[in-house]
């Protein structure tokens, strides 16, 4: 648009001043050419007046000149012939010559030439007529004939007045053809002027036409370029109606999407009005107090417990006053939670918690204890959009609480003061224990040494009877120095440390057999060892386990020419791993088997199998150190099973009772 | 009493334990030159030749010394600990004999510096045998420092006193 303004701006002012310019110059030169033609018509008109004028006074003169000659020949004939209406004549005439001198004398006022030939002519005339009048007279009055001399004088004096009228009239050709020349002249310059006029005029009118054409040139090619730039306009004006009208054809059916969806949200709104009104009273029937919030924490839920246990309904404040309005205070019972610490202030932070407020305010005056659950809501683009808190009143359960960590108190003092006096027994236990292995042994070694040393050196000194008696006595030693030392050896895994640490079972048992090696010497025995794994425990006690029960197995399958005996180990559910040894020795009966693992229980006498009836329990006290079980399965005259984990750090009560049988070590 | 050329120091104050002990060194003739003392004061005493020792030298070491743990007035863990701490007499073989298998006392003595820890059996022929192999040992197989190291290093051991 501003291009345009500037194109005609430009055009504009030039065109206006050529157009002024040329009408300026069209104006003046028509008013030239007008006053021209107008001077130079009353230029001719007088002048053609003044010829008019002179062919006025050449007629006049003329007149005169006949008056003149007419009087004269009148009076002439009538002296003549006497003939009466000639003298008559002359009479009327002599008045008519007088006035048309004047006449004439008035109309060549302007020339003083004439005047002058007046002055001369009119004597003249006079004169030459009196002449003549005389000669009437004198005829009338007389009858006398004029002789010739006096006709000749007439002649002669008309002659000079007719010289005189032919020298005026002559004067008055000579200024009609000077004015009729003037005249002619006058004529030809307003002719030329016209004519002069006119080429101007069309010449101007030429230049004008070309300026004009010029002009409409420019403003046909103005006129093409804005066609042009209209044409485009137009078009991108066409192309924007199309989108106009495409859009307004798509707003009308999204208008029209948009009343359906409307009419679709206004029945949903229905439902959702239903629904909410079900909510509200499911929220209502609950039992917890349930309050949710926007981000700006508006309250969009708050069902009746809430109001209940929060003594208030929803009130519209902004969070940091919502511990003081509502009096929500630290466990200190003193403190006002700070608004950060606020369940609901968390939840629309984004972050779940769970917190324990005491309430207390005007409408709960007692106090009361709250569990507040807090949790955002979110989105289904997973944006947090509120939260929402979740809370019951347990001031009960705070006080069976309180009154539950009092007892624990209690209890946890009785069971301090137990574990001292425990500690206390423990300790006397191994004081105990020390003596029995330090000086129950020393006399059993002084029984043991003398005897061999009587025996020895008094020997051959003594009856057979007395020396079987020796030894007798050695064998109890023995006996009892057993007993002592698996006494004291059960003792110590009581108070053994428990060092767990990966240990490979399979080199354990390897060791334990080398170690047996001696007790298998002459038979037949075939071990049948399966891979065992890798296992945490205490290897030390461990490898009392499997000496224990492998030396039993050896034990019972000597009455066997084959003895087998077998350790394997099996996976169970819960992935621990159960191990196992079992024999084709002499069995137990099941009916036993709760006797198994009791301290000094035997299920064979002294005489079949040697033994103390410590070793099993030995087992199971190590099986129970590692937090696992121990059980046995048996037949009778078939073998035993014995079967152990090492559930270390799980309290798995042992089945030990639940196995049976076999009265063994 | 010998005291002139010594290979044994027994240290057990229980009578019966030291009567097997010594009918078990002499029957494999380890005792010939040995001398029992009867609380751990009297060890002490002997070891490091004061009081009634005063006269024995410390260039005499005894080549073993069989020390029982529960003794009257000085117990034997003290006395391994002087015994071992002492420049003079650490290279002293000591051996613990005792009817004790607490392991805190195994642990306690191999970390005081003893040579050997050895429960009595209450068998007396695995005693004999214990008995014999350990003097064996210590007094026939063992190869103790020479003797100018002894005097030397008792000497470095009286200038820093």
């Amino acid at each position: 648009m501003e291009f345009f303004k500037q194109f005609d701006a430009s055009i504009e002012g030039k065109l206006r001043w050529r157009v002024n310019g040329g009408f300026i110059i069209a104006v003046l030169l028509t008013i030239f050419l007008g006053f021209s033609s107008w001077r130079n018509a009353r230029l001719t008109a007088e002048d053609a007046s003044w010829v008019a004028h002179t062919y006025i006074v050449i007629d006049m003169i003329e007149l005169v000149s006949k008056h003149a000659t007419e009087m004269e020949t009148s009076a002439r004939i009538f002296a003549l012939t006497g003939q009466e209406p000639l003298f008559a004549h002359y009479e009327a005439a002599s008045g008519a010559v007088a006035q048309d001198e004047d006449v004439l004398r008035h109309l060549t006022s302007d020339n003083p030439h004439q005047q002058r030939r007046l002055d001369v002519i009119e004597p003249q005339i006079r004169v030459a007529l009196e002449f003549a009048g005389s000669m009437a007279a004198k005829r009338h009055r007389t009858q006398a004939v004029p002789d010739a001399s006096e006709i000749l004088e007439t002649e002669k004096l008309m002659d000079a007045v007719r010289a005189t009228g032919q020298e005026m009239h002559a004067e008055e050709m000579r200024l009609l053809t000077e004015r009729t020349q003037r005249t002619e002249a006058g004529r030809k310059v307003t002719s030329f002027i016209i004519v002069a006029g006119i080429f101007v005029g069309a010449g101007l009118l030429a230049v004008a036409r070309l300026a004009i054409n010029r002009e409409i040139d420019v403003s046909a090619r103005v006129r093409a370029q804005i066609g042009t730039l209209n044409s485009g306009l137009e078009q991108r004006v066409e192309q924007r109606t199309a989108a106009l009208e495409s859009e307004i054809t798509e707003r009308k059916q999204t208008k029209q999407a948009l009343a359906e969806q409307a009419e679709e949200l206004a029945q949903s709104r229905l439902a959702v009005d239903a629904q909410t009104l079900m909510l509200q009273s499911v929220l209502d029937s609950m039992a917890e107090g349930l309050v949710a919030a926007d981000e700006q924490g508006k309250f969009l839920i708050w069902n009746r417990a809430a109001e209940r246990i929060l003594g208030y309904g929803p009130a519209d404040l902004p969070p940091k006053e919502w511990s003081e309005h509502y009096g929500n205070y630290l466990p200190d019972g003193v403190t006002l939670i700070p608004t950060e610490q606020l369940p609901l202030v968390r939840a629309i932070r984004g972050e779940a918690s769970t917190t324990k407020i005491f309430v207390r305010n005007p409408n709960v005056a007692a106090g009361t204890w709250i569990e507040a659950s807090g949790s955002p809501l979110k989105d289904k683009g997973g944006v947090v959009r509120g939260g929402v808190v979740a809370f019951r009143d347990i001031t009960q359960r705070k006080a069976d609480e309180r009154e539950i960590l009092k007892l624990n108190n209690e209890l946890e003092q009785r069971v301090a003061e137990r574990t001292t006096q425990l500690a206390i027994a423990n300790k006397e236990l191994e004081a105990f224990s020390y003596s029995v292995s330090h000086d129950l042994r020393a006399p059993l070694r002084h029984i043991s040494g003398f005897s061999k040393i009587l025996m020895e050196e008094f020997g051959s000194a003594l009856d057979p009877g007395a020396q079987r008696y020796i030894e007798r006595i050695q064998a109890g030693t023995q006996k009892m120095g057993l007993l002592v030392d698996e006494l004291l050896n059960l003792a110590q895994v009581g108070r053994h440390l428990l060092r767990l640490q990966p240990t490979r079972l399979s080199q354990t048992v390897a060791e334990v057999i080398s170690i047996l090696q001696p007790d298998g010497e002459g038979r037949q025995v075939e071990w049948a060892i399966a891979n065992l794994p890798l296992v945490q425990c205490d290897p030390v006690l461990v490898k009392q386990v499997f000496q224990n029960l492998l030396a039993n197995a050896l034990k019972f399958t000597r009455s066997r020419t084959r003895a087998i005996i077998e350790i394997g180990h099996t996976e169970e559910e819960d992935g621990q791993s159960v191990f196992m040894v079992r024999d084709n020795g002499v069995g137990f009966n099941m009916k036993y088997v709760g006797k198994l693992f009791g301290v000094f229980q035997r299920l064979h006498s002294a005489d079949e199998f040697e033994g103390t009836g410590i070793g099993l329990v030995t087992v199971q006290r190590i099986v129970r150190r590692h937090g696992g079980r121990v059980w046995a399965e048996g037949e009778l005259g078939k073998g035993a099973a014995f079967f152990f984990t090492l559930g270390v750090g799980k309290q798995t009560e042992s089945k030990t009772n639940t196995a049976t049988a076999g009265g063994r070590s | 009493m010998n005291t002139g050329k010594l290979d044994i120091l027994l240290v057990e104050d229980n009578q019966d334990d030291m009567d097997l002990a010594l009918h078990a060194l002499k029957r494999e003739k380890l005792a010939n030159n040995i001398y029992v003392a009867r609380d751990g004061e009297e060890a002490l005493d002997f070891i490091f030749c004061r009081g009634m020792f005063a006269h024995r030298s410390f260039e005499r070491p005894p080549k073993l010394v069989l020390l029982d743990l529960k003794l009257p007035k000085v117990d034997g863990m003290e006395v391994l600990k002087q015994v071992k701490s002492d420049l003079r007499t650490r290279t002293i073989p000591v051996v613990i004999m005792t009817s004790s298998k607490e392991e805190r006392d195994l642990v306690a003595g191999y970390n005081l510096g003893a040579n050997s820890y050895i429960q009595k059996p209450v068998d007396f022929d695995q005693f004999r045998e214990t008995v014999k192999s350990v003097g064996l040992y210590w007094l026939v197989i063992n190869q103790p420092p020479v003797v100018e190291d002894s005097q030397n290093l008792a000497r470095t051991a009286h200038d820093s006193h």
